[in-house]
């Protein structure tokens, strides 16, 4: 039996249905990630898991123990929230102890409890620092001390990076991943940010209006992803229509050009209005033995960086994006210029 | 030039507005000190003070404010806190119904007060106790709109719900969560509500004098008003200083919070 079941859990608030059908086995010690855009119903599921709302219909398993109504206080889950929540009238040990205070442990236990959590989130000489002395994401790093003090079943995050800076950002993720290795503990992260739920989760659950999309590791997610959904919503994707399909010699024509893909079971196409997907970054310039190649002119130009994004025009109006790696001798080519581009077959696929 | 007219404009209006309100106090006070003939004394100041009702009729009106301040909290706190938590659709029709005071003319009040609680089934007015009560709950109603606002500008200034569900995830039940998360930081805004409905209670006239009488403070500084003459010039002084007093003490406490918390800063 999994250590958390959420088992046909259903949300609706008056007409609107927040959560669909939500099935989910999470193991111990797992770091699983909701990622899905605002109001998806994923910090809802969140909520239900740690006792804020109430399902309207289904069941959650605990530990092989049904906590589906019981009362928040009593499940013993930690939770970290975008604002943080430190309590403003107290100090950071303060914070730390509040939980274990309301467990009536002894003082000496709470302190020792304290100062194993301080040093956890390298903070030890903020002990008595008021939260509004401290910086964002020492905050939330404070935050993260509270819920974990308690030693909780389960720790879940709501979007507990968005409030901060980019860099603070990165930082405090590393340090998210480091605590939740260290110690073990079985953890639901909620974000909208499809980077933090790659680079963090042992296995990613992406949710769109109520529902799953699709549940696998990140690099399931990004390579084969099951829905147009997963596949536009994590990572940049290049979706073209199709004039003519041929599925048993595996080609079809797009703006005029023939692209040829590999089968693959995994997918199952609408025949109705099939197109074909295709990721920026498997684009290159240029010709090659053995691979697709397509013809166009160069519409724009979009430095970001380590990445130059091209946009290519392949004619009646598709335009494609083609991600090439800044290198420091790489002169892209100027706007209005004919490239051809090459991709390998098994890279693209129909969705 | 515009600059310098624009300067000399403002200022023109602020001392006007500062005499305004100065010369009345000045001349009341200039006269409550001519009790003795041809002389400046505070010979007025010395007949209240020495008047032992001036002492029983403040001391009364000090412990109805009080009584009225707790009872205002317990029934203000935690109905505002779930208000916010729970039923923030319910914030209209509260904030409408704490500001009735305003609309309901004391006098109608007090009249609709006495008519409910004299007979059956509520033989309030017949004992003490019982009239001490009705006041109390009269000036719980009156105090409501500083109450109520108060106490809900200082649960704005928290995020309740967030703290809320934290205590809540760490294990605390509704009386922790109240107690030490909530309570503790609407210390400023409780004090400043306290302030101002003793403030409110002090000065009270018309259903003091219809329940208790010459009993409270408000109705016994009338009463001197009518019949002494320099006394109730200087009865009128310490009045305002009371006030000027209370409302120093809000500003006391609530900088207090402040200072400390720059102070820590550093």
């Amino acid at each position: 039996m999994a250590f958390l079941i959420l088992q046909n859990i259903s949300k609706t608030f008056g007409n609107t249905k927040a959560v669909i059908d939500f099935n989910l086995e999470v193991e111990k010690g797992e770091f699983v990630s909701f990622l899905g855009p605002s109001g998806c119903g994923k910090t809802t599921t969140l909520r239900m898991i740690a006792g804020f709302e109430l399902p309207s219909s289904g069941h959650i398993w605990l530990d092989g123990e049904e906590i589906t109504f019981q009362r928040p206080n009593r499940r013993n889950i930690g939770m970290v929230f975008q604002a943080y929540a430190l309590f403003p009238n107290l100090t950071v040990a303060q914070n730390i102890g509040f939980g274990l205070q309301v467990r009536k442990m002894e003082r000496r236990q709470i302190e020792e409890r304290v100062r194993e959590m301080l040093s956890l989130i390298h903070l030890e000489s903020y002990a008595d620092r008021y939260p509004y002395q401290l910086s964002g994401g020492q905050q939330q790093r404070v935050a993260l001390a509270r819920a974990l003090a308690i030693r909780p079943r389960l720790l879940l995050l709501d979007e507990p990076l968005s409030a901060l800076d980019a860099k603070i950002r990165l930082e405090l993720r590393q340090e998210i991943r480091r605590i939740q290795q260290t110690l073990g503990i079985t953890t639901i992260y909620v974000t909208h940010d499809q980077e933090e739920a790659l680079s963090l989760s042992d296995r990613v659950v992406v949710m769109n209006q109520g529902q799953i999309e699709q549940i696998g590791t990140p690099l399931e997610i990004y390579n084969y992803p099951q829905t147009e959904f997963v596949a536009s919503f994590v990572g940049q994707l290049n979706l073209l229509p199709i004039t003519a399909l041929d599925l048993a010699a595996h080609t079809c024509r797009v703006a005029g050009q023939t692209v040829r893909f590999a089968p693959d079971e995994r997918y199952h196409p609408s025949l109705e209005r099939p197109r074909l997907a295709i990721r920026p970054e498997e684009i290159r310039l240029g010709l090659a033995e053995g691979a697709n190649v397509l013809h166009g002119v160069v519409e724009a130009v979009i430095f970001l960086g380590a990445i130059i994004r091209l946009r290519v025009n392949l004619g009646d109006g598709i335009l494609i994006s083609v991600d090439q790696f800044n290198e420091r001798s790489f002169v892209p080519p100027r706007i209005g210029e004919k490239v051809t581009l090459h991709f390998p077959i098994h890279a693209c696929w129909l969705i | 030039m515009r600059r310098y007219l624009g300067l000399l404009w403002s200022w023109f209006w602020m001392i006007f507005g500062w005499l305004y309100f100065l010369v009345p106090l000045l001349a009341t006070f200039l006269f409550s000190l001519r009790a003795k003939k041809d002389a400046l004394s505070f010979l007025a100041y010395e007949r209240v003070f020495k008047d032992p009702n001036f002492w029983s009729t403040f001391a009364f009106s000090l412990q109805i404010g009080f009584i009225t301040i707790l009872a205002g909290l317990v029934l203000i706190v935690p109905t505002a806190y779930w208000i916010r938590l729970r039923l923030p659709r319910l914030r209209a029709v509260t904030e409408f119904i704490s500001m009735l005071p305003f609309v309901v003319p004391a006098i109608v009040l007090v009249f609709g007060l006495i008519r409910v609680f004299s007979g059956a089934p509520f033989f309030l007015t017949n004992t003490f106790t019982g009239t001490y009560t009705v006041l109390v709950a009269a000036y719980v109603v009156l105090a409501l709109p500083y109450m109520y606002r108060a106490i809900d500008t200082g649960l704005a200034a928290i995020d309740v719900r967030t703290l809320t569900e934290a205590a809540q995830s760490l294990g605390a039940g509704w009386p922790t969560i109240l107690f030490r998360v909530i309570i503790p930081n609407l210390r400023v805004s409780m004090i400043s509500a306290a302030f101002l409905t003793l403030a409110t209670v002090m000065g009270e006239f018309t259903i003091a004098s219809f329940l208790v009488g010459i009993k409270a403070f408000g109705p016994y500084m009338s009463l001197v008003g009518q019949n002494k003459t320099y006394e109730s010039s200087s009865l009128a002084i310490i009045s305002f200083a009371l006030t000027w007093a209370f409302m120093g003490l809000i500003q006391l406490f609530s900088r207090g919070r402040a200072e400390a918390a720059v102070a820590g800063a550093h």
